[in-house]
């Protein structure tokens, strides 16, 4: 038996995702032998993030400062807006360098049986502010999966009414650069033939 | 007994009634040796396999079918039997393994699976790690004949939908993700059935001007989703008829027709119907069930209720026919099956007969004999030899299964 706040810590590291309890036992043990500045430095970070990261009002990235540094960046684009699950694809869509407009981040998707619908995303929000600041495109760069699937229709069937010319484009579905068509499995395969270009 | 380089027959024995599946023997695929370890109620056991035949020879709940179910693992990453793999472990274990050598082409392959109590998997191919589960599939296929299988005419409609699936999975790799994603469509949207009646109302209750309900967009994904299954289900289906009702003439000597007719539950209005028109069609479908759809809360409407007609003469084989003619009806099944993978992979695939062999007759022991020749590496399970026709014997070699071991046949090597 680990002494009581041994234990306690266990318990609190374990219930982070992908964390198990033998994990949880390492990380703690290994905590606790750090030196007690360390430890504070880690303890303000986690309180600093907390109490001062929000959402943006307006994308809803997170971030300390609102509106946040892509929504107030003078550089970016306000014509063409990229729509995301979440702040992980935000930020994925950011390493490639190559896309200088703006984001919405949607918050999810899509689920009935996790209980995710229109209203636990931040869909009306995208609506009203298509409404307000008229941008001429939407790309959807959503994982292909059903509840994306139905998540971008529901989205366009709400954009529809107010943005009836708003151009709305998703990612295509292609083989991975760089990779060999023979090892390429079926299903992207089979994706990307369906998507074929003219050459 | 030394082992020849390439075990099968040569060309001259081959009668040339098949020309067009005849190619040169050494390029067949088939399974040289499989190695058990920790699985069901094998501890560590290896066996080679030497002959084309291998007929496996024990009392009850030995480890025969244990055995061919490994086999199947291999073909298809599922068992028929077992519903997780914590099934599959040897008991107070937490870990087994079935590794296998395969040659093409004269070229030995080494699979490894791995399964765990935990339900995680491992695959491995030659050494490397496989990424995606899907990969696996195609290094070995096989057909498995059990009494199972007899549920394919007796059953209800959801055996012979398995049935079906389970030969597009081999035939076809798209259909592995055609059909989780039909999977996960029908979960959510019974979920969605199940709760908000504002996000849930039918199509043609939705108001002129408001947005659609959600219900409609899972509408469209289970239409197309399921439209695709349907397609591939019926291109089946037609492949797989006249292979079959040939079979079933052959062992019925002649007398009896043997029809598959594909009923899904959308009807179709021609099975080459373009796909715009089969969505059309489901959809139309989802209309009028929807009112049911919303009392029950859950999905009517789909392939996940197709049905597959197997008809004698015209007249339901579910109604009539003697276990017998059952029987022999399903064996027409599997041959065609055997026959329709062999065309398209261009290997002949494996044969599993649990317990099935000693229960036919004579005259139809010999028809399947015929059948599959030396072509088709077999295995199969009996509690006893006896009732085995010579052909089947001669030439095979005989394993004794005794509480998870294996053990040379001392009977006087099979023969009786
Ligand atoms: N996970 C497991 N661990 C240990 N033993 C197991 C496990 N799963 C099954 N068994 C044992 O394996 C035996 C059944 O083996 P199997 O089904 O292969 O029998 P069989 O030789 O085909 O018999 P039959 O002739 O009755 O069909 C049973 O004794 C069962 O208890
Ligand atoms: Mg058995
Ligand atoms: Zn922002």
């Amino acid at each position: 038996m680990y002494t009581r706040p041994l234990a306690r810590l266990i318990e609190e590291l374990q219930r982070l995702p992908g964390i198990g309890s033998k994990t949880a036992q390492r990380l703690a043990l290994h905590l606790i032998n750090r030196p007690a500045g360390e430890i504070e430095a880690l303890a303000k970070a986690l309180l600093e993030a907390k109490q001062t990261v929000r959402h943006c009002s307006i994308c809803f990235n997170w971030s300390a400062e609102d509106p946040c540094e892509i929504c107030r960046s003078p550089q970016r684009d306000p014509s063409l807006w990229c729509v995301v699950a979440d702040v992980k694809d935000l930020m994925a869509m950011e390493r490639t360098r190559e896309f200088k407009g703006l984001y919405h981040v949607l918050g999810g998707l899509i689920s009935p049986m996790n209980g995710i619908g229109v209203d636990q995303l931040h869909i009306r929000e995208l609506v009203a502010r298509v409404a307000r600041e008229k941008p001429q495109e939407l790309i959807f760069a959503i994982s292909p999966s059903v509840e994306g699937e139905v998540t971008m229709h529901v989205v366009k069937d709400y954009l529809k009414p107010v943005a009836p010319t708003l151009r709305m484009t998703r990612l295509a579905f292609g083989l991975p650069m760089g990779s060999e068509l023979e090892y390429a499995d079926e299903v992207t395969l089979a994706r990307a033939l369906e998507a074929r270009q003219e050459l | 007994m030394p082992l020849p380089k390439c075990w099968w027959a040569g060309p001259a024995e081959y009668p040339n009634s098949r020309p067009e599946t005849f190619r040169d023997p050494c390029i067949f695929v088939y399974l040289r040796s499989l190695h058990l370890r920790h699985f069901r109620n094998y501890r560590d056991q290896g066996i080679t396999f030497d002959a084309p035949k291998t007929i496996l020879v024990g009392e009850n709940a030995q480890g025969k079918t244990n055995l061919l179910e490994a086999v199947e693992l291999l073909a298809t990453l599922r068992s028929r039997r077992a519903s997780r793999d914590r099934e599959l472990v040897y008991q107070e274990e937490h870990q087994a393994q079935i590794a296998a050598t395969v040659e093409r082409l004269g070229v030995a392959h080494e699979l490894v699976m791995e399964l765990r109590s935990s339900g995680r998997r491992s695959l491995k191919v030659d050494g490397h790690v496989l990424r995606r589960q899907a990969d696996f599939l195609g290094q070995v296929n096989a057909v498995v004949f059990s009494s199972l299988d007899l549920e394919l005419v007796r059953g209800a409609p959801e055996a012979r939908r398995n049935w079906l699936d389970g030969v597009l999975l081999q035939l076809e790799p798209v259909y592995l993700g055609l059909v989780e994603q039909y999977r996960q469509i029908l979960k959510q949207r019974n979920a969605l059935l199940k709760q908000d009646p504002k996000d849930s109302v039918p199509l043609t209750q939705a108001t002129a001007g408001d947005q659609l309900p959600q219900m409609a967009f899972w509408d469209a994904q289970l239409a197309t989703t399921g439209s695709r299954i349907m397609r591939r289900r019926a291109r089946l289906l037609q492949r797989l008829q006249p292979l079959a009702a040939h079979w079933h003439r052959v062992i019925s000597g002649g007398r009896e027709t043997l029809t598959l007719t594909y009923r899904p539950q959308v009807p179709l209005p021609d099975p080459q119907a373009s796909p715009a028109v089969i969505q059309a069609q489901f959809l139309a479908e989802i209309r009028t069930k929807a009112a049911a759809e919303h009392s029950l809360g859950s999905s009517l409407v789909g392939p996940h209720r197709d049905e597959v007609e197997l008809c004698i003469n015209g007249v339901a084989a579910r109604a009539y026919g003697s276990q017998g003619q059952q029987r022999t009806l399903v064996l027409a099944l599997k041959l065609a099956e055997l026959e329709l993978i062999e065309q398209v992979v261009r290997d002949p695939p494996l044969l599993l007969l649990d317990d099935v062999l000693a229960e036919l007759d004579l005259h139809r022991q010999n028809q399947l004999l015929e059948a599959i020749q030396e072509r088709v590496q077999t295995l199969v399970t009996t509690t006893h030899l006896g009732s085995f026709d010579a052909g089947w014997l001669k030439a095979a070699q005989i394993l004794q299964v005794q509480g998870g071991q294996l053990f040379p046949d001392k009977t006087g090597d099979g023969i009786p």
